[in-house]
């Protein structure tokens, strides 16, 4: 017999299709026709001479949008595939592990729109005369933006896994699948979520800028609302681009709606603690899909079914095999081993020849001088980085304070500088760089407001977070001391913001340097307004032939990456290794 | 429950069957940076068809890595593991483990957590399985609680989860890995009782238990057999017969005389009664420091200070059972509080007595400062301080990574950083060296010549 505390029950276990079951079905039939008829699209003939025309008619909008969309859904795929597989093999093997976690670190450190060039040469040469190489091109460049991201978010929960859980795992003999599907995977769950949230927000600003660009000489336009906003920029239409933004904007409201609160209410009993959360994440369309009977109804009758199906299958092969079936197969490791090896020198071998005919490029086509060059402007946008990190941080520390301070200010806040920082920042540039034009500002100066657009938000967003986890006995011991002003920010919230600050800052780093390569260049109608900058220097030699193009944008994209690496261990990550010994709070 | 009872064996158990068996296994564990830790030294053990098996042993004794070995959950460095007289290869097939922590699946509900028992045995159907569950839920009572997940429900009924994951699978053998230690007492008390219940009825097909504990009284309570694991490295010490008639009385004189005789084994380890120094040959240097290389028990200044207090406050309390009770800690905790008394002389134990010693007395009555010369004092005899001491006579400050490797050289049992971390706490208090937690440096205090003047 089974009773089930009223408390505990699934709410309104219903047990019949009702209106909401109609409607899921409609609306996942009209999803699919959407998909379909959206992707059709993606195979149509495509040459390069003659870019796609752009329609900048508003009726367009849901198209371009779904088209859009679909590129983000896929790249997202393959990234949960690389996360799955790379992750894991990280945190399994220590060789996989000594090779993997440096690549991702370098290539999460590369501004991803640098790839974009060069993806865009391969896949064009791979699919010629077909759109489909544009489009994997846009694709795997999201993939770029948002994949390390996640992978490491996923290597780490793998390691953290609490050992007891492995121990019981290993003392019921599950096998690997077993242990990946009922113990890493949901362990890894929350942050998985998570992370794919941020990487998805990342890769608004990747798919919109992949959508229109300029590469050896040649105008490459996929249908989308990033080349919907670049069409409009050319022909300086205010109104058509005040209607793409406002379209990006609901697709992301909409897709943080619709998929991630829903994942991130699911996703609350998968975290490790054994304590309730106090404030557990909630979802009004996760409540809806709860009410829907036709989930339940597909489970029970369908996939049970199989299920059990597919394991009677496998109980009489079982039962076949007369050999103990407790005995641990040892044989696998080896020919693992081999595969392991095998794709190990095939990488190797790959890098060495990528390396060599890189460095063929480069080393007859541009001189010592032109390095020399390379990195003065590579010191100018440093220094314009570092005024938005320190510009951002200065007007939003006080602000994102008072707003964590306030439970309720926060819980509006938060999701809303989420959405904000996902919102792709080149698409905002339209709105702006018009006033540029008409009042004449020095680009010098005035990208480093286009940068921040979109950098400032990761502050804002982590301060707020920090300041929301102060733990109350310490600002009552505070208050109860008297502290006010000056000596209350240096003794309490200063160092309780620390830790949270310098996450933030380090991603509104990384997108500022990320930013730069659109940023530096700026385009309303006719007008192209530029500034003096490495970030400008790539935008210019990716746009320019094959040849010398290659070569200053690979000298160009290995600076930028050098700046970032550089900085990234000599500042941030020092940073953040000594806030944690000293202003960890627990 | 059933009261129908299984015949547990009244001779000697060597005749019934060895479900799990050690031989001469030892386990070193690489603590990093070539530095080696042996925590298993020639374990030679078996446990039996139809024996309760229980392991005694301090914190930090090994006994949880002995189980590991058991049950093949890890490997040993030397040594044999036979499970019915045959190696065994990879985890032992008839041993379920219940963990200390619990180690339930925060996402899966107590009926999907009692399932993962089951999900190796891919020969069962969808509905053997569950009726398999639902007997264990049955069981170990817990029913209505089939939806719950684990964070909902109490320590009591989490660790009643696990007992159920270990028993659905039908093991021949249940390990209990410290099962009690994270309950309240009273919880505890009760489910120990369910546990020997389970193990003496015919319901099921458990035969045997291995359990690793460090509280006394739970291994007499409900063991068949008493093992006690000395630590330093982990090696067998005592092994005590028990075939008291369940549901045991602690009042029952063999209990009383068993309880007293594994406290007296222990304490004579771990404070045994030595013959004095000898006297420093002639021609050397005279040392303060004592000739022997000992180790420290890894206890607290305050802890100390609290011993010294409690037996100068009730000089009626002369023996190390009643401190223990005194106190509120359990036994292998207090032996180590005393020891570390008597390591500093501010304690003398013969036998089982505690006295306070006239050092110890005077250092009661003095005041702070006095407090900290002679602790400075007692704490420079001991030859393990020298090796910091030695290093910041002739330099200024000396790298805590130095300091360990010398230790783990001094003491190849130890965990050095375990045995560092006490020597900062005892020499900040003594006034000798301070450690700077961001450089990770031992160094000499720098209030320390302004402190003494004032």
């Amino acid at each position: 017999m089974k009773f089930t505390a009223t408390q505990l029950s699934a709410p309104d276990g219903r047990r019949s299709l009702g209106w909401i079951d109609i409607v899921a079905l409609a609306a996942i039939l009209g999803l699919l026709w959407t998909i379909l008829k959206s992707s059709e699209g993606m195979v149509v003939h495509f040459d390069a001479s003659q870019p796609l025309p752009i329609s900048t008619d508003l009726v367009n909008i849901p198209y371009y949008a779904a088209r859009t969309l679909i590129r983000m859904w896929i790249a997202f795929g393959f990234s949960l595939l690389f996360t799955f597989s790379v992750g894991y093999a990280a945190a399994k093997n220590p060789i996989a592990r000594s090779i993997i976690l440096p690549f991702m670190d370098v290539m999460q450190s590369i501004p991803v729109l640098s790839f974009l060039t060069v993806f865009m040469a391969f896949f064009v040469s791979l699919f010629p005369g077909n759109l489909l190489g544009p489009e994997f091109a846009s694709i795997i460049t999201v993939f770029t933006g948002q994949v390390w991201n996640m992978a490491f978010g996923f290597y780490h929960s793998m390691v953290t896994i609490p050992q007891d859980l492995h121990e019981a795992a290993t003392n019921y003999r599950l096998s690997s699948w077993q242990r990946f599907t009922k113990l890493e995977v949901p362990a890894s769950m929350h942050s998985l979520i998570w992370n794919s949230m941020m990487s998805f927000g990342a890769g608004w600003f990747a798919v919109s800028a992949s959508e229109a660009i300029a590469v050896m000489g040649k105008n490459v336009q996929l249908p989308g609302l990033g080349s919907f906003m670049f069409a409009a920029v050319n022909q300086g239409d205010g109104w058509a681009a005040f209607w793409a933004v406002v379209t990006m904007l609901f697709v992301i409201i909409a897709t943080d709606q619709l998929v991630w609160r829903p994942l991130l209410a699911w996703a609350d009993k998968f975290k490790m603690e054994l304590t309730e959360s106090a404030h557990p994440p909630t979802s009004w369309f996760y409540n809806l899909i709860r009410r829907t009977y036709l989930f339940q109804w597909v489970t029970e009758s369908v996939l049970i079914p199989l299920a059990d199906r597919y394991q009677d299958i496998q109980r009489r092969l079982i039962a076949k095999r007369t050999e103990d079936l407790e005995r641990p197969h040892r044989s696998t490791g080896y020919f693992w081993r081999v595969v392991g090896i095998l794709l190990l020198v095939g990488l190797v071998l790959e890098v060495l020849i990528g390396a060599r005919a890189g460095f063929d490029a480069v080393y007859h086509r541009i001189s010592f001088d032109e390095i020399v060059h390379i990195f003065g402007l590579g010191f100018v946008t440093l220094g314009r980085v570092l005024a938005v990190t320190i510009l951002s941080t200065l007007i939003w520390t006080p602000i994102g304070v008072w707003i964590g301070s306030n439970p309720r200010a926060a819980r509006v806040a938060q999701p809303l500088v989420q959405i904000f920082a996902s919102f792709p920042v080149n698409m905002t540039f339209a709105l702006v760089v018009p006033l540029f034009v008409i009042y004449q500002i020095d680009m010098n100066w005035g990208c480093i407001l286009l940068i921040a657009l979109g950098a400032q938000w990761y502050i804002l967003f982590n301060v707020i977070a920090g300041a929301m986890a102060i733990p109350n006995d310490l600002k009552e011991a505070a208050k109860n001391y008297g502290l006010k002003g000056w000596p209350l920010w240096k003794t309490l919230i200063l160092p309780a913001i620390f830790p949270f600050w310098i996450t933030g800052a380090c991603t509104a780093a990384g997108g500022a340097w990320n930013a730069t390569i659109l940023a530096e260049v700026a385009t309303w109608g006719d007008k192209t307004i530029r500034a003096t900058g490495l970030g400008a220097y790539i935008a210019d030699v990716s746009a320019q032939p094959e040849g010398t193009g290659t070569a200053a944008l690979i000298c160009g994209t290995g600076v930028m990456a050098l700046f970032v690496v550089v900085i990234n261990n000599l500042v941030w990550r020092r940073l953040y290794r000594y806030a944690e010994k000293r202003f960890h709070l627990d | 429950m059933s009261t129908e009872l299984k015949s547990y064996p009244e001779t000697s158990p060597t005749k019934a069957l060895k479900i799990a068996e050690l031989r001469s296994v030892s386990k070193t564990f690489h603590l990093g940076k070539g530095r080696e830790l042996k925590v298993l030294d020639q374990i030679d053990l078996a446990v039996h068809e139809g024996e309760l098996f229980a392991l005694l042993g301090q914190s930090g004794s090994g006994k949880s890595t002995l189980l590991r070995c058991l049950t093949g959950l890890t490997e040993p460095s030397s040594g044999q593991v036979l499970c019915y007289d045959k190696p065994l290869v990879g985890v032992n097939p008839y041993a379920s483990i219940v963990f200390q922590t619990f180690a339930l699946y925060p996402w899966l509900t107590v009926e999907q957590n009692v399932e993962v028992g089951l999900i190796a045995k891919r020969n069962l159907t969808r509905a053997q399985k569950s009726e398999a569950v639902e007997k264990a839920i049955d069981l170990i009572g817990l029913n209505n609680y089939h939806s719950a997940f684990p964070r909902e429900i109490s320590g009591g009924m989490r660790q009643r989860v696990g007992i159920a994951r270990a028993l659905v699978s039908e093991p021949k053998i249940l390990c209990l890995d410290e099962a009690f230690s994270a309950l309240d007492v009273l919880t505890a008390e009760g489910l120990r009782g369910e546990v020997v219940g389970l193990w003496r009825g015919a319901s099921n097909t458990l035969s045997s238990i291995f359990m690793v504990t460090h509280n006394i009284e739970e291994a007499v309570e409900m063991a068949t057999r008493i093992c006690i694991l000395f630590p330093h490295p982990g090696r067998l010490g005592l092994i005590l017969e028990n075939n008291l008639p369940y549901p045991r009385n602690s009042n029952h004189p063999e209990f009383q005389r068993l309880m007293k005789v594994i406290h007296e084994t222990i304490t004579q380890q771990a404070l045994p009664d030595l013959p004095p120094e000898p006297p420093p040959a002639p021609g050397k240097p005279v040392s303060r420091a004592r000739t022997r290389m000992e180790s420290i028990p890894t206890v607290g200044v305050n802890q100390i200070l609290g011993l010294i207090s409690i037996l100068h406050d009730s000089p009626d309390l002369d023996n190390i059972y009643d401190v223990s009770d005194e106190i509120g800690r359990d036994f292998g905790e207090t032996i180590a509080i005393v020891k570390a008394g008597e390591i500093l002389e501010f304690v003398n134990t013969p036998k089982d007595e505690v006295k306070l010693t006239d050092l110890g007395k005077r250092f009661f009555e003095s005041d702070r400062q006095t407090r900290k010369t002679i602790f400075a004092e007692q704490v420079q005899k001991l030859r393990l301080f020298h090796i910091i001491l030695g290093y910041l006579e002739v330099q200024e400050e000396v790298s805590g990574e130095t300091v360990m490797h010398d230790i783990a050289a001094a003491l190849p049992y130890e965990n050095p950083e375990k045995i560092l971390k006490t020597m900062i706490a005892w020499g900040r208090y003594a006034g000798l060296m301070d450690f700077n937690a961001n450089t990770g440096m031992v160094v000499i205090p720098e209030d320390e010549e302004e402190e003494e003047e004032a």
